[in-house]
């Protein structure tokens, strides 16, 4: 059922993807349209309001929820075209250790600035 | 239809010579020859040494699978008329190795049909080994699964598949299909057994829904269908909902019947 599980994580972080990108996406970039409806929250793209939000509990573990999402998405997905381009077991061990040790180092360097915040 | 067709048939034979390269042959086509009947008739007529494979040549065997005008099909089933062009190119399925000019090597191919274990698994292996009865099965149970059961093994949808195109240790279209034929079997038990099978890398979940093989196959099976179907029951098997199916069951065969009509008699006596 490995497989099984791998591709059902594949379309469960899929859907997290939207989810969690669509609210980036409308408080990073569309604070014009969001001051059109009332909503007024200041420039979100400074360092100031940027590391005001890294402080907060909710909007960290936001992050670090997409960083990992996007990590796993991404990377099996790279994973299943290279294993379909160049099929074979020795190919298959090394992209996959590959692509774990560059993924934790990938998650590891996104949230140390974040949990640094978070702990004071 | 009577008309001079120009046939671009590939030639290559690995021992030899280095590299495939195309041989015309000008064919008298008359109307409902099929290219198969061409093929037939350029082996008769113009070169003795070109190689396919054929057997039944009315679309029952699978053997005659071909690249027709870049599309793949049955060349028994496919008419020279039907191709609108007086030009027909012929080349071996893609995806298979060659062996010789228009034959491929179909092992891979049979192997990995072997691998899922195509035939009823039943735990009552006592009756499976001498049957006394049949296994029950309604005829709505095997209206779930009868066109899968019409796969003439042909290889077509390998050769439609573009994983099976990038990846040539996937399982195919033709396999998977098949696995999902045993596992919706009421008669069947070894759906665990299969979906081990199907489930690793290069199995099941390297399928792209691209539907080529349900569009090439020359008998209308949907073997795209059959994989999603596949794919729902691993995904319910993995979260584990679903209730873990029992085996049909065995009954008697029905007592014989008379006839209610009475068999006619043979008008034409055999004579010694």
């Amino acid at each position: 059922m490995r497989n099984t599980y791998l591709w059902l994580a594949q379309l469960v972080t899929g859907v997290l993807i939207a989810v969690l990108l669509s609210i980036h996406m409308v408080l990073m970039h569309l604070d014009a349209i969001l001051s059109f409806l009332g909503v007024d929250i200041k420039d979100p793209t400074s360092w100031h309001s940027m590391i005001e939000r890294s402080r907060e509990t909710l909007w960290a573990g936001l992050y670090i929820a997409l960083l990992a999402i996007v990590l796993y998405h991404a990377l099996n997905g790279l994973r299943n075209i290279i294993l379909e381009l160049a099929p074979s077991a020795a190919t298959e061990r090394i992209i996959t250790w590959t692509i774990i040790v560059f993924g934790t180092i990938a998650f590891v360097w996104g949230t140390y600035v974040p949990i640094r915040l978070l702990s004071g | 239809m009577d008309k001079q067709v120009v046939f671009k048939v590939q030639r290559y034979e690995p021992e030899a010579d280095g590299n495939p390269h195309f041989q015309e042959f000008k064919i008298p086509a008359k109307r409902g020859m099929t290219i198969l009947d061409g093929l037939i008739y350029i082996k008769e007529n113009l070169d003795g040494t070109l190689a396919f494979r054929s057997s039944c040549r009315m679309a029952i065997c699978g053997s005659c699978g071909m690249l027709i005008n870049n599309y793949p099909h049955l060349a028994c089933h496919t008419q020279i008329e039907e191709l609108r062009s007086d030009i027909v190119t012929v080349k071996p399925l893609p995806n298979l190795p060659i062996v010789k000019d228009l034959v491929v090597d179909l092992i891979p191919f049979f192997n990995r049909h072997k691998s899922i274990k195509p035939y009823i698994i039943h735990p009552d292996t006592k009756e499976m080994e001498n049957p006394t009865a049949e296994f029950v099965q309604s005829p709505q149970a095997l209206e779930a699964l009868l066109q899968f059961t019409y796969c003439v093994k042909c290889g077509i949808c390998i050769s439609a598949c573009p994983t099976s195109a990038s990846d040539r240790l996937f399982l195919g279209p033709q396999a998977l299909a098949q696995c999902y034929r045993y596992c919706a079997d009421t008669r069947d038990g070894g759906e665990e057994e299969r979906l081990t099978v199907v489930d690793k890398d290069h199995g099941i979940w390297h399928c792209h829904l691209a539907g080529a093989c349900s569009e090439a196959c020359p008998k209308g099976l949907d073997p795209a269908l059959a994989i999603q179907l596949l794919k729902r029951r691993l995904i319910i098997q993995a979260i584990g909902l679903g209730r873990k199916k029992q085996p049909a069951s065995i009954v008697t065969p029905p007592a014989e019947v008379k006839p209610k009509i009475p068999f006619p008699e043979f008008t034409a006596k055999r004579t010694e």
